[in-house]
């Protein structure tokens, strides 16, 4: 169901390229300014890419430090983006060209604050409620209207998916997202 | 009340008391189904022994965590030393983390970078994070000391937080972390490793700072000697590993004491017994727990987890809280396994209102869901699990008997 045509688009690694480049300053300064006016034209703080539009995903994929791989599938397109840490993060972008759900999984967290955007709010408060505001460490499940955020692992090994209710496409299954 | 909650009230009443009545006859015939627990001896004293109390922290409101004392002493000297107490004990963490409010008069060595002071920004998987410089430090647990150790003070004062990549929320003080700082001894050395020696790092985690008013930071290499890193691996004996030792519990208690003692096959107190070797998978620090059929490759010992965190699909859940709440004492089991190990484990769920009632700090059988049934696939073996049973942790890269570090071992039930 998933996967109906594959497509291996972009591979962009700016940092990957920035050390290589190491040696010529001139293009190691083409490059960063390259990523300053990428940064300039999706700042981080705005650039929430829970809930957010399809160019938020390029956000990330800075923040991240990432690779990009595109697959289409049906009723959406996931936007790969693997870590130099190994760590992939998949944003679930809908018709409508709105990342209607992430999932991550790898040895080092991604930025929550990042890939939840405007939901991490929501996140964080509902984490702290929910185990009756006790210190604590464990996996976190938030299940409230409109967001399901699911935050789990440990040291090495995190992972967990978030998805925004009202967003999904007609037909998706929420256990499609992992 | 409307009559349908009239209804589920006495079907629950009902269904209560049938389970009571088959209890009581299955005490009645003189045997239960549950498993016989394996003999239990928790190490007194040593020099590789440091008590362990799972009494609710500082704040009084922290369940199933175990604290400890240390002491941390400017690097060189044995006099100008603060005792910090009410530290969480965390097998499932690596480096010592201390609030920088809690060092009293005692003054660390700044770690640098570049001649740049070094921070650090430790993220949790909540949205929480820790913030503040890495420092060395000589820091004695029991009897034993581990020189010159890099360690986090956590103090949002130490610099303005760098916000575009430290995001969250810092939990930098005594009320936030419920603690006076963490005790990661882990199955690993270093809290971020090679991902952050490169000079562009892998991950955002260590940080240089200006040594301007205030202070800002930016992303940094952190060479392996300057990372925050386990104590243990800085011991000069006894460093591959901690066996964590609590007594068993059945019902809430207000405090419960035990040992961390520190190494493993090193001394005459810390063999593997009647442990089992369940080698943990080296790059992701877990194994695979089977329970109720299901496989869980996720799966990890951690006693810096304050519950047990699983998904079930027999156990009901509370209507207040998110931890399962069984209308009686669920006795389960599992199966853990490992690269090479596998060891059985029984294990109780009880119901977490009737737990939470109690204002108790240990509290037996504290259990919650996991994640999004069945998409997830971990079950956290936090504290609950260590009450009545000696469990290891070995540490990455040493040797240890009974197996290839990193495992965790403990005797199957």
């Amino acid at each position: 169901m998933l996967a109906v045509e594959v497509q291996r688009e972009v591979t962009v690694n700016p940092m990957k390229n920035l050390i290589c480049f190491g040696k010529n300053l001139a293009k190691a300064s083409l490059w960063m300014g390259a990523i300053a006016l990428l940064a300039v034209a999706f700042p981080l703080a705005a650039s929430a890419a829970l809930g957010g539009d399809a160019f938020s995903v390029q956000g990330d994929q800075i923040r991240l430090r990432a690779s990009v791989k595109t697959t289409k599938a049906d009723a959406y397109t996931v936007q790969e983006m693997t870590a130099p840490t190994g760590t992939v993060v998949r944003e679930y972008v809908s018709p409508a060209g709105k990342v209607f759900a992430v999932a991550w999984r790898g040895p080092f967290l991604p930025d929550l604050h990042q890939i939840l955007g405007a939901s991490f709010e929501s996140f964080t408060q509902a984490a702290h409620a929910q185990k009756g505001r006790r210190p604590g460490h464990g996996p976190v499940v938030v299940k409230q209207a409109g967001l399901v955020v699911v935050s789990a692992g440990h040291q090495r090994d995190f992972f967990g998916k978030a998805y925004l209710t009202d967003l999904l496409p007609q037909g998706v299954s929420t256990g499609e997202i992992r | 009340m409307t009559r349908q909650n009239i209804r589920k009230i006495l079907s629950l009443f009902l269904f209560g008391a049938l389970l009571f009545g088959a209890f009581g006859l299955i005490v009645g015939c003189g045997g239960g189904s549950s498993s016989t627990t394996p003999p239990q001896t928790i190490t007194g004293t040593g020099s590789n022994v440091q008590a362990i109390s799972v009494n609710g922290g500082p704040q009084s409101n922290y369940a199933d965590a175990a604290f400890t004392s240390i002491t941390v002493c400017t690097h060189g000297s044995t006099t100008n030393c603060q005792v910090i107490n009410d530290v969480l004990v965390d097998t499932g963490s690596f480096g010592l983390r201390i609030l920088g409010s809690a060092l009293g008069s005692v003054t660390l060595t700044q770690a640098t970078v570049n001649g740049n002071p070094l921070a650090e920004c430790f993220a949790y998987l909540d949205g929480s994070f820790n913030w503040g410089p890495v420092q060395t430090a000589d820091v004695q647990i029991g009897g034993e000391t581990a020189h010159s150790l890099p360690v986090q003070v956590l103090d949002d004062a130490f610099s303005v937080i760098p916000s575009a990549t430290c995001t969250g929320n810092p939990v930098d003080t005594q009320a936030l972390l419920g603690a006076n700082g963490i005790l990661g001894v882990g199955p690993e050395q270093y809290d971020c490793g090679s991902n952050c020696t490169s000079n562009i790092p892998a991950f955002d985690q260590y940080y240089q700072c200006s040594t301007t008013t205030p202070s800002t930071c930016s992303v940094s290499s952190a060479a392996l000697t300057v990372q925050v890193q386990n104590p243990i691996s800085l011991f000069t004996t006894d460093n591959n590993g901690v066996i964590i030792e609590l007594p068993a519990v059945t019902t809430p208690q207000s405090t419960i004491t035990g040992s961390m003692v520190f190494g493993i096959g090193t001394e005459s107190n810390n063999g593997l017994g009647t442990a089992t070797v369940v080698e943990m998978d080296p790059v992701n620090l877990i194994f695979t727990t089977t329970f109720e059929s299901n496989t869980m490759p996720d799966s990890f010992i951690d006693s810096g987890s304050n519950g047990l965190f699983f998904d079930s699909n027999s156990l009901t859940e509370c209507s207040d809280v998110n931890y399962y709440c069984p209308t009686t004492t669920a006795n389960l089991s599992a199966v853990n396994s490992g690269s090479t190990g596998t060891a059985s484990v029984h294990f109780d769920v009880q119901n977490a209102d009737m737990l939470f009632n109690s204002g108790d700090a240990a509290l037996p059988g504290l259990a919650a869901p996991a994640g999004d049934n069945p998409a997830l696939t971990e079950f956290d073996w936090g504290l609950p699990f260590f009450f009545g049973r000696n469990v290891y942790t070995s540490i990455a890269g040493t040797t240890a008997p009974g197996g290839t570090t990193p495992y965790w071992a403990y005797p199957p039930n």
